[in-house]
């Protein structure tokens, strides 16, 4: 009895590192592409780190 | 932003897109006049005016900072009348809903995705490490 409620704890941690923390790894190491199109910009076409921004003046 | 520029100098680039939320006043007559300074080689000039004198974005006062930056003025209020640009901003809007974005600003660093404002430090930390592994390969 004992054993089966320690399992299922182990059961229980497992399924978090799998469904929130690999996830979340993962997402969080996403690279997207962005088209730059003729869009302005600043700076050296081929700098090595290209910031693309999203704004509204307002 | 301007102060990224002037730290990193010419590691990095900065491009611009449009995304102007269609319930504020300003939002999209703003971005217009910031693409009809560009075609008179005033883009930068005037994006920086517009982060510099907001919230003061209203017709009036879009085609004051015109005036200060010498444009052409006749060019520019028939750009702004006919919203010159809204092509060029309705393809910024389209990426921008492709890419399921919801707030500005919404950065993208060599492709890692940044919502909102954040602290200077942030940037740098993103940055340094993009540098590092650019340098590595």
């Amino acid at each position: 009895m004992e054993r089966g409620s320690a399992m299922k704890i182990v059961y229980k941690y497992l399924s978090f590192v799998f469904v929130l923390i690999i996830p979340a790894l993962v997402l969080s190491s996403e690279r997207f592409t962005v088209p730059v199109g003729d869009s302005p910009s600043l700076g050296p076409e081929k700098a090595p780190v290209t910031i693309i921004e999203f704004l509204d003046y307002q | 932003m301007k102060e990224i520029l002037s730290t990193y100098k010419d590691k990095v680039r900065l491009v611009i897109k449009h995304m102007p939320y269609k319930y504020r006043d300003f939002a999209f007559i703003s971005a217009e006049a910031a693409l009809a300074a560009r075609d008179q080689g005033k883009f930068w000039e005037m994006h920086w005016m517009l982060h510099e004198r907001f919230p003061k974005l209203d017709r009036e006062s879009l085609i004051s900072y015109a005036q200060e930056l010498g444009l052409d003025m006749k060019r520019f209020r028939n750009d702004l009348e006919n919203m010159k640009h809204m092509d060029h901003i309705q393809a910024d809007l389209k990426l921008s809903r492709d890419l399921d974005l919801y707030s500005t600003p919404t950065f993208y660093i060599n492709g890692i995705k940044a919502v909102g404002d954040r602290p200077l430090e942030s940037f740098k930390s993103i940055i340094d490490k993009e540098l590092e592994s650019s340098a590595r390969e």
